[in-house]
């Protein structure tokens, strides 16, 4: 496959070969596959109408799958992924913005000492530990605030809002809003308001 | 141990190292902006341990910051902010664009704070600052701090706790202790 460079790049990278982005789609740097590793056959699939700008970090592991629903909007996020993270479609994801379906390293220190030791020798260094992974799922129009943590598990349920600076620890019911550090259900959306024009 | 890193002297990827910081065999410091904010003229102002990975770390030490870092950390773009003293143990884990600060910069009495923003302002020349607080921070052994979170001064991180992402420890953290929030409150055990 040849290689896709992006023209209006400030960054000399590639897109890599295993990323399927539709060709409306739009990724501002490639600069955001810096840490990519994805071994699968699709590790990143980028909808009809997608974009990632600058600060989005596709932290990839070597099992890692990424999907960017159609019209997704990834204004800077870093999604740390070693299984599974999926963004659906219509979803407004703001920057410093943190999704990550891995801790990346044991919770036992032993074995956390064991890979931090082992990841010093390694080029590039990074982490190769057994950790388990628990995909991260954000609904279909889902809106996340600026500062956000969604940590391993959360499925984030479709048009629901994370409030800034939230970190969300369990699953949010879709179309309600969640705000604050652990994030709480604060509001229930109107679906009234649901017909809109396309 | 494999002989490859073995006695490789440890460095800062993107130019050379202040002369007041050293750093342990096969460390490495990645990122243009290491040195940007560092200021100190401590002798040394910043020990780093060996087998360390500093990776997009800010290295933010005032004149009198002095901090010191352990063997086997791993730092992911990592702000240290440092007026005085951080300790930070062995086999410490810091997340991406998580906060380390031992100070809050500005006095919390609203005179003193007017007289620390003209003495910060650019017609401030030579004024002295009022007192701020400065109170070390310290991170023990096996500790993992996770992306985004914030740990303010004068805190002690007890061995092998786990700081959740996102959180905002204002307190001193038990050791083996799991917390979260903001402020951060005790959720479990490790």
């Amino acid at each position: 496959m040849a290689q896709r460079r992006l023209s209006w790049d400030w960054y000399p990278g590639t897109i890599p070969d295993n990323v399927v982005m539709d060709e409306t789609a739009y990724v501002e740097t490639t600069f955001s596959f810096h840490l990519y590793r994805s071994q699968e056959s699709v590790g990143v699939r980028i909808g009809r109408g997608a974009s990632t700008y600058l600060g989005t970090m596709f932290d990839a592991g070597p099992r890692a799958r990424i999907s960017l629903g159609d019209y997704a909007l990834v204004h800077g996020a870093r999604i740390i992924c070693d299984a599974e993270v999926d963004i659906g479609p219509y979803a407004l994801i703001s920057w410093n913005v943190v999704l990550m379906d891995t801790y990346r390293l044991p919770l036992d220190a032993p074995l956390r000492r064991r890979e931090l030791e082992r990841v010093a020798l390694r080029s590039p260094r990074s982490f190769a530990a057994p950790v388990p992974a628990r995909p991260v799922r954000i609904g279909a129009n889902v809106w996340i605030g600026f500062d956000s943590c969604i940590l391993p598990g959360v499925t984030v349920g479709e048009g629901a809002i994370v409030g800034a600076r939230a970190v969300v620890t369990d699953d949010v019911p879709p179309y309600t809003i969640v705000a604050g550090n652990p994030a709480r259900v604060i509001r229930r959306l109107n679906m009234e308001e649901m017909s809109h024009e396309a | 141990m494999s002989d490859t890193a073995e006695g490789k002297p440890g460095c800062w990827v993107n130019g050379d190292l202040p002369a007041n910081v050293r750093v342990g065999i096969n460390s490495l410091i990645i990122g243009d902006n290491a040195f940007k904010r560092f200021r100190s003229k401590c002798q040394p102002a910043l020990v780093i341990g060996s087998n360390c990975t500093m990776d997009g770390v800010h290295f933010a030490l005032c004149e009198e910051g002095h901090a010191e870092i352990g063997d086997f950390c791993y730092f992911t773009n990592a702000v240290l902010l440092c007026e005085l003293d951080l300790r930070i143990g062995n086999y410490v884990v810091i997340g991406w664009n998580a906060t380390i600060a031992d100070s809050d910069f500005h006095p919390i009495g609203p005179a003193k704070r007017i007289a620390d923003a003209i003495a910060c302002s650019p017609l401030g020349k030579g004024r002295p600052r009022p007192e701020i607080i400065r109170e070390p921070v310290v991170i023990e052994d096996d500790v993992w701090i996770g992306p985004n979170a914030t740990v303010l001064k004068g805190v002690r991180v007890g061995t092998g706790a786990w700081v959740e992402a996102g959180a905002m420890v204002t307190r001193d953290v038990p050791p083996r202790k799991r917390v979260l929030g903001n402020p951060a409150q005790i959720v479990g055990d490790v």
